[in-house]
């Protein structure tokens, strides 16, 4: 009864946004007050009903409810009810319903927050109850996580992926979608200026807190993954250019343009064009990411569904969205053009440079996707596009734009500037990256240009940053703090990747029980292996004492699981971290003889590339919090 | 000019739409899968421990030989699949394709070894004589001919609709 009433309000929840965004976009008398109240009550009272459902849904989880097939099939009884709640966006059906409860929130939040623009905020909220509505038919259509299995319904559930028992695992999927679909937002605002066609109204003013900190939740989620894959995976990576990464790193790019691209409108009114095209290429951008990950049509690590109905549904319903929007938007164009031409220089000039890089960095992402696909399809031939192909593309393009980002910190707002090599800071950081470039050649005795430029380029950026710092403090020089902190980021995650792809090992050893083996300057002691059972695993538990070059000695028990559920074999890494580096070690197999193998990874600075991408967020964090934006 | 960009605009995202329609609906659902039946090509290499030399008498008997490498994504997702068959009984050997020794080992001593024999092929000679393009990509080896060859994941559905026919019209192993 609880299972049906829960189904039942969520398709009540579809029925009240589908009247929102009737009542939003197709009365005519929107002007009056009544209307936009009575669209703002029925949405509020819509996003009850799901939030009441999904809560539901969630006791379902936690108290075993196993006649639920979804809940059945995910979670069991010996969980923690940490897991059982996390359980539910561990496969499709409960993520695509957390994706709807998500999207919804963001309007439930923009509803109630927004008090200014009223024709503007209905018109945006029927737009976004429609893709509510869209997203909601598709669960309840092709994906319904209330299916029951009756009337016996079994004692107790399936387990979850060990893979996924995890904390940060558990936070990672939810943090994503709360940026994917917050998205839908300046989206929203975007159509509804567009269907408005008035060029006065400043939808890009009411988009920018959304826009910035859908992004923030974006970019710490993408981190989160890349933290878990890193030390639960067992491949001692940060970025393996899987499909999935890279439909989640292509909304981030479009994202972070559309920032850009939308402070340039608010201050100038330029760039208008390009900003609404980004807040269409962002969110249809994420919804691909739905989609690709859904349907299944691409092999990956995350592998998830594989089912050519759903993906038809998700693939029609992004195609009548951007078909609309892109009308709309070829429709209105000539009209929000901005009549004011850009100057030579200025801020405004890099930001719409900005725009064109990062939207060669999209598209051949694009490309590295669909290739593989479309190559399928015409010769009949898989093939594998990886991180040669990135690396080509992308170490060249971000080096390019670190320099235009180097002399954009001396340009003005609609103003000329002039450049000459020879003024202080540029003259000065460009001396000092050089330098320290070189030392880093000579130190480390390389000769690999790509990583060189790349540190060199890293470099400038920080020590241009660290001039503006200096003379704020020194002579109140004005200075932006957000941008300070988020593009001195940039410069560490460039030179944090480029040392960790420079100096970083890893050795497979052979090695018996009590014996000592040497790799750089470490000594490990193979000190003991036990065998333990627990209550859902059978576990080898290594214990290695390392001792570093200074005598510092620490100890690395890496293990090796075997689950009862589902006879999977997981690799529990073991990982000493220092602000340098990290000593990460796997174990492997027995070998005939009796030593095992074992591998050991040195990874340089990898830390500083999740604290720099963290930085980064956190800018935004403060950004939307300060006084500029609260206006 | 302007007309031009209004196209484009248009036309970039719904070529991507059309291009992930049709191949969702691409109903021919086997496309890596060929029957040619033709000789093992002739060739000597040395196994991945770089101790024994192999060529081709090895391939006597029915074997699955599967392309692999450990820079390869799909081939993680195929392994389990491997693991399974190894322990049917059927014998699988390995041919690991451009791929350095060190890496090779490790990736086996972290997801398992499935292979009965590994030939590692550095340059891909032997991988280019049989029509290799990419891992992971299997033949099934009948008395030194090849009888069937998939490119991509083997999985239980390829298995039953690709190879397990050719199996049992021959009897193999």
């Amino acid at each position: 009864m609880i299972i049906e009433i829960s189904h039942f309000l969520s398709v009540l929840a579809a029925g009240l946004f589908f009247l929102v965004g009737y009542f939003a976009l197709f009365t005519s008398s929107l002007n009056t007050a009544y209307l936009s109240n009575l669209i703002s009550r029925t949405y509020s009272h819509g996003f009850l009903f799901l939030i009441c459902s999904f809560i539901i849904y969630v006791w379902l989880a936690i108290t075993d409810n196993f006649s639920v097939q979804y809940i059945a099939n995910h979670s069991n009884t010996a969980l923690p009810t940490f897991y059982k709640i996390s359980s539910i966006w561990s496969a499709h059906e409960g993520s695509m319903f957390l994706w709807i409860v998500f999207l919804s929130l963001w309007g439930f939040i923009f509803n109630v927050t927004v008090k200014n623009e009223e024709i503007l905020k209905a018109k945006s909220i029927g737009i976004i109850s429609f893709v509510i509505v869209g997203f909601l038919l598709f669960l309840l259509a092709t994906s319904n996580p209330f299916a029951t299995i009756l009337p016996i319904a079994p004692l107790n559930g399936a387990d979850i992926n060990p893979v996924l028992q995890d904390p940060a695992l558990a936070i990672h999927p939810p943090t994503l979608y709360l940026g994917y679909v917050g998205f839908v937002i300046p989206f929203a605002c975007a159509i509804s200026f567009l269907l408005e066609g008035k060029t006065s109204i400043k939808w890009e003013v009411l988009a920018r807190k959304w826009s910035i900190a859908a992004w923030v939740f974006l970019t710490v989620g993408i981190t989160l993954g890349s933290w878990w894959a890193y030390y639960e995976l067992g491949w001692g990576g940060y970025w393996f250019w899987d499909p999935v990464e890279n439909v989640a790193l292509m909304p981030w790019l479009a994202a972070t343009a559309f920032v850009h691209s939308l402070s340039v409108s608010i201050k100038s009114s330029q760039l208008r064009v390009w900003t609404i095209l980004l807040s269409i290429l962002v969110f249809s951008l994420s919804l691909f990411g739905a989609f690709i990950v859904r349907s299944g049509i691409i092999d990956s690590v995350h592998s998830f569904a594989n089912d050519p109905e759903r993906g038809l549904y998700l693939l029609a319903f992004i195609g009548i969205i951007i078909f609309i929007s892109i009308s709309l938007f070829v429709l209105r164009i000539s009209s929000i053009q901005s009549k004011l031409t850009i100057k030579k220089f200025s801020k405004q000039s890099f930001i719409s440079l900005n725009n064109i890089i990062f939207g060669a960095l999209i598209f051949s992402v694009m490309l590295g996707v669909t290739y593989p696909l479309i190559y399928e399809y015409l010769f009949d031939q898989k093939i594998s596009i990886g991180a040669p192909f990135y690396n080509a593309i992308f170490i060249p393009i971000v080096i390019l734009a670190s320099f235009f980002l180097f002399f954009s910190v001396d340009s003005k707002w609609s103003r000329n500037s002039s450049f000459s090599f020879l003024k202080k800071p540029i003259f000065l950081s460009l001396i000092l990256s050089i330098t320290s470039t070189l030392f880093v050649m000579i130190f480390f005795s390389t000769k690999n240009i790509p990583i060189l430029l790349s540190v060199f380029a890293g470099l400038l950026i920080i020590y241009r940053y660290i001039y503006e710092i200096i003379n704020y403090f020194l002579y109140k020089k004005f200075i932006n703090p957000f941008s300070v902190i988020a593009h001195m980021s940039l410069g560490l995650l460039i030179v944090s990747i480029s040392f960790n792809s420079l100096l970083s090992s890893e050795r497979a050893i052979n090695i018996y029980i009590n014996e000592y083996e040497e790799y750089k300057d470490l000594k490990i002691l193979f000190q003991d292996l036990g065998v333990e059972e627990k209550s859902n695993y059978d576990s080898i538990k290594a214990k290695f004492l390392v001792e570093d070059i200074k005598g510092n000695k620490f100890n690395l028990n890496p293990e090796k699981r075997k689950y009862f559920t589902r006879g999977q074999i997981t690799t529990e890494t073991a990982i000493h971290v220092t602000p340098l580096r990290d000593i990460y070690m796997t174990i492997g197999d027995q070998l005939d003889d009796g030593s095992w193998i074992v591998n050991i990874q040195i990874n340089y600075l990898i830390r500083w590339i999740w604290i720099s991408a963290l930085l980064m967020g956190l800018a935004g964090i403060m950004l939307i919090f300060s006084k500029k934006l609260r206006a | 000019m302007k007309f031009l960009l209004k196209i484009s605009v248009f036309i970039i995202p719904m070529s991507f739409i059309f291009l992930f329609f049709i191949l969702l609906t691409n109903e021919d659902s086997y496309p890596g899968a060929d029957y040619d039946i033709y000789e093992i090509p002739q060739f000597e290499l040395k196994d991945l421990d770089n101790i024994k030399t192999i060529n081709t008498d090895l391939f006597s008997g029915d074997f699955v030989l599967n392309v692999w490498a450990s820079w390869c994504i799909t081939c993680v997702i195929e392994h389990p699949y491997l693991m399974r068959l190894n322990s049917k009984g059927i014998p699988v050997i390995g041919l690991n394709y451009k791929d350095e020794r060190e890496d090779a080992v490790i990736w086996l001593n972290k997801y398992g070894n499935p292979y009965k024999t590994i030939i590692h092929d550095f340059k891909g000679t032997l991988a280019l004589d049989l029509g290799v393009t990419g891992a992971p990509e299997t033949f099934l080896i009948s008395n030194g001919q090849i009888v069937a060859h998939f490119q991509g994941e083997v999985n239980d559905l390829i298995w039953k609709d690709v190879f397990l026919p050719i199996i049992e019209e021959r009897k193999m192993f």
